[in-house]
C-alpha cells in the first residue's frame, strides 16, 4: 500500500479507536484501585482520585487466592513443559518421515482443534480419576495439554517441511544420528514456532476454565480462574477487589504478550491461516 | 530386527567404505529407511498415545454413554442398560435443546457478522503505514488473550445497570434513553453477551485479515489507481476479491471458536436470566454435570459435535484446493 498522505491523522483515528476499544481494560485497573466505597458510586466516577490499594489488599486477603495464583503457575508451566515435549517428535515425524498413516494424522489434529472441550470434559474426569490423578495439578495439565498438542504440532510442521532436505542429510552423513540430527539441527530450525508454541500453552493454561471446574473438584488445586468465577456472586459482587484479582490475574497475560508479542503473531498466523 | 535397540536409539556413527552414495544405508536393521520410518513410529508413539487417551477415548466414551441410561448412582455400580437411541429422542423431543440450539445460532451468527466487520475494518486501517500502528495493534491483542474468565467478569461490570461504565458513557454523550440493564433484561442479555464475545474476536480476526491484505501485491493497486479507479472501486475490484480465500478460512475458524464459547457465557450471566443465553455448549454442561443425566448429556455433546465436523470437512477440503493449487 502506497503510504498515506497525513499518517497523523490515521494515527489519531486508530487512536481514539484503540482507546475506546480498551475501554474494559482501563476500567478493570481504574475500579481495582478506586476507595471500595467509591466503586458503586452512581453515577461512577472515571479517574480513581486518589488511587488506594485497599482492593488488592481486600483481594490478597481472600484465604485462596494466593494458593490459587501458585496454582496457576504450576499448571501452565506444566501444560507449556508437556506440550513441547510431546509435540516435538510427533511433529518430526509427520514432516519429516515416510509413514503410514502421516497424512490422518495431521488431518485429525486439524479436527482435534475444533472439538469443543465441553464434550471431552465428563470422559477426561472418567479417565483422570481411574488413573488416579483427578484433584492433581498433573491431572489439569493433562486435562489441558488436550488442547494445546493439536494447535502446536499444526504450527510447528510447515516450520520442519521447509527445513533444506540437504542439511538434514548432510548431519547424518556426517555421523549425526536421529537425536543428534533433532537436537542441534530441527530444533534450532523449530525455535520461533517453540517460542509461540510455548507462550500459547502458558496462556492457554493460565485461561483455561472448562476442566478447571469439571475435571477438578478440590480447592486446593483449583486454578486461579475457577476461583475468580467464585468471587461472582449472584447478588452483591465485590467488584473492588475482584477487579483487583482480575488485573493480577491479566498482568502475566501482558507480560508474556510484550515479551514475546512477534512470535505470537507469527505462530498464531501460520497455525490459523496455513496448514 | 532382532536387537533390542529401541529405534529412538540408533546414534552409532555411519561408517563409509566407500562410495557414500551407495554405502551406508544398508546396515543392522534393515535399509535407512525402514529404520527411519520405524523411528518415525517411535517418535510419534508418546503424542498418539497421549491423545488416544485423552481425546479419542472421551469422544468414544462419549458415544458410549449416549446409547446407555446413566444417571449419577450408575457411574459407581458401573450397571449401564443399553437404550438404543433413547437418549438422542428425550434430547430432540425437548424444547430445552431446540431452544438452546436457537440460542447458539442467534450467538454464533451475531458474534461472527460484528467480530468480522469490525476486525476487517480495522485491519483496512492498519494495513496504512502510521506512526504507532504497531503499538496499537499489539494492544487490541490483549483483548483476545486475557483468559475469558476475565473479560466475562469485566464485560459484567461494564454492562452494570448503575455503575456500569458503558451506561455511563451513554448518559455522558446524551442517550440516556439507551441506557440499560443489559445482563438481567432477558431481551437484551444476548446482545450483551454477544458484544463481549466480539469484543475478544475482533483482534483475532483484524490480525488473521490483515496478514491477508499484506500479502496482496502492491503493484495491483498502482495498475488499478493508472486505470482511473478510485479508493471505492480499488476496494471493491481489487481487494475483496483477493482477500476471499483469507475471509473463507476466518470465518469457518470463528464459526467454530464461537461455536464451543462455553467460559465467557458462564461467567456473564450462567446462561440466565430464564435461559435467554443458555448457548449449547452451556446445555451440555447443565445436563451432564448439574441435573447428572449423564446419557442425555453424551447425547446432546454427540450432537453438539456435529457442527465441528461438517465446518471440519468444509475447512479440509478448502485447504486441499489451496494446496492444490499452490
Amino acid at each position: 500500500m502506497t503510504r498515506p498522505r497525513r499518517p497523523w491523522l490515521l494515527t489519531l483515528v486508530a487512536g481514539v479507536i484503540t482507546a475506546f476499544f480498551l475501554l474494559p481494560l482501563y476500567w478493570m485497573i481504574a475500579t481495582s484501585l478506586k476507595r471500595p466505597d467509591e466503586v458503586l458510586s452512581s453515577p461512577p466516577r472515571w479517574f480513581p482520585t486518589p488511587p488506594s490499594g485497599e482492593s488488592y489488599a481486600q483481594a490478597l486477603d481472600k484465604p485462596m487466592l494466593g494458593q490459587a495464583l501458585l496454582n496457576s503457575v504450576a499448571i501452565s508451566l506444566g501444560v507449556v513443559a508437556l506440550t513441547l515435549v510431546l509435540a516435538v517428535p510427533l511433529t518430526y515425524a509427520v514432516a519429516r518421515i515416510r509413514m503410514r498413516g502421516s497424512a490422518a494424522m495431521v488431518l485429525s489434529l486439524l479436527v482435534a482443534q475444533l472439538l469443543p472441550s465441553i464434550v471431552l470434559a465428563a470422559p477426561l474426569f472418567i479417565v483422570l480419576r481411574d488413573a488416579g490423578l483427578n484433584n492433581t495439578l498433573l491431572g489439569l495439565v493433562i486435562a489441558d495439554t488436550t488442547l494445546t498438542l493439536p494447535f502446536a504440532v499444526i504450527v510447528l510442521r510447515p516450520l520442519v517441511r521447509a527445513m533444506p532436505a540437504e542439511i538434514e542429510e548432510a548431519a547424518l552423513v556426517d555421523g549425526c544420528g536421529l537425536p543428534g540430527v533433532l537436537w542441534r539441527i530441527v530444533l534450532p530450525v523449530m525455535r520461533p514456532g517453540l517460542i509461540a508454541v510455548g507462550a500459547f500453552s502458558f496462556l492457554l493454561g493460565w485461561g483455561e476454565f472448562v476442566f478447571g471446574i469439571t475435571v477438578n473438584s478440590d480447592p486446593e488445586v483449583q486454578p486461579v480462574t475457577v476461583l475468580l468465577n467464585t468471587f461472582v456472586g449472584q447478588t452483591g459482587t465485590a467488584w473492588g477487589p475482584l477487579m483487583a484479582a482480575a488485573t493480577i490475574v491479566s498482568v502475566p497475560v501482558v507480560c508474556v504478550f510484550a515479551m514475546l508479542q512477534r512470535f505470537i503473531v507469527g505462530g498464531l498466523t501460520a497455525g490459523s491461516v496455513k496448514s | 530386527m532382532t536387537t533390542h535397540s529401541t529405534p529412538m536409539k540408533v546414534r552409532e556413527p555411519v561408517v563409509f567404505t566407500g562410495d557414500p552414495a551407495a554405502g551406508g544405508g544398508r546396515r543392522r536393521g534393515g535399509s535407512l529407511a525402514t529404520r527411519r520410518t520405524r523411528a518415525g513410529y517411535g517418535m510419534s508413539a508418546p503424542a498418539l498415545l497421549f491423545l488416544g487417551a485423552t481425546m479419542l477415548f472421551p469422544l468414544v466414551y462419549n458415544l458410549w454413554t449416549s446409547v446407555h441410561q446413566v444417571e449419577i448412582g450408575d457411574l459407581v455400580t458401573g450397571d449401564w442398560a443399553f437404550n438404543g437411541a433413547d437418549n438422542y429422542d428425550a434430547v430432540v423431543s425437548e424444547g430445552a435443546f431446540w431452544h438452546a440450539a436457537r440460542i447458539s445460532l442467534l450467538f454464533t451468527a451475531g458474534s461472527l457478522v460484528f467480530q468480522f466487520t469490525i476486525g476487517f475494518a480495522l485491519a483496512l486501517l492498519f494495513v496504512r503505514q502510521f506512526p504507532l500502528a504497531g503499538l496499537f495493534r499489539g494492544l487490541m491483542l490483549v483483548a483476545w488473550l486475557l483468559p475469558p474468565i476475565v473479560s466475562g467478569t469485566l464485560f459484567r461490570w461494564m454492562l452494570d445497570a448503575d455503575s456500569g461504565a458503558y451506561n455511563e458513557l451513554l448518559h455522558t454523550v446524551g442517550l440516556d434513553a439507551l441506557a440499560h440493564n443489559w445482563l438481567t433484561d432477558p431481551s437484551t442479555a444476548l446482545p450483551g453477551v454477544i458484544a463481549a464475545n466480539v469484543w475478544v474476536g475482533v483482534p483475532f480476526n483484524m490480525l488473521l485479515l490483515l496478514v491477508g491484505l499484506q500479502s496482496i501485491d502492491p503493484t495491483l493497486y498502482e495498475a488499478a489507481a493508472i486505470d482511473g479507479a478510485g479508493p471505492w472501486q480499488r476496494l471493491r475490484h481489487v481487494t475483496l476479491p483477493l482477500m476471499r480465500p483469507v475471509a473463507a478460512a476466518v470465518l469457518l475458524l470463528g464459526l467454530v471458536y464461537t461455536f464451543k464459547v462455553f467460559d465467557l457465557v458462564f461467567v456473564l450471566t450462567g446462561g440466565g436470566p430464564v435461559d435467554s443465553t443458555t448457548v449449547l455448549p452451556l446445555y451440555v454442561y447443565q445436563s451432564a454435570f448439574k441435573l447428572f443425566q449423564l446419557g442425555r448429556g453424551a447425547a446432546a455433546g454427540t450432537l453438539l459435535l456435529l457442527v465441528p465436523l461438517v465446518v471440519a470437512v468444509l475447512y479440509v477440503r478448502r485447504l486441499r484446493k489451496e494446496g492444490a493449487a499452490a
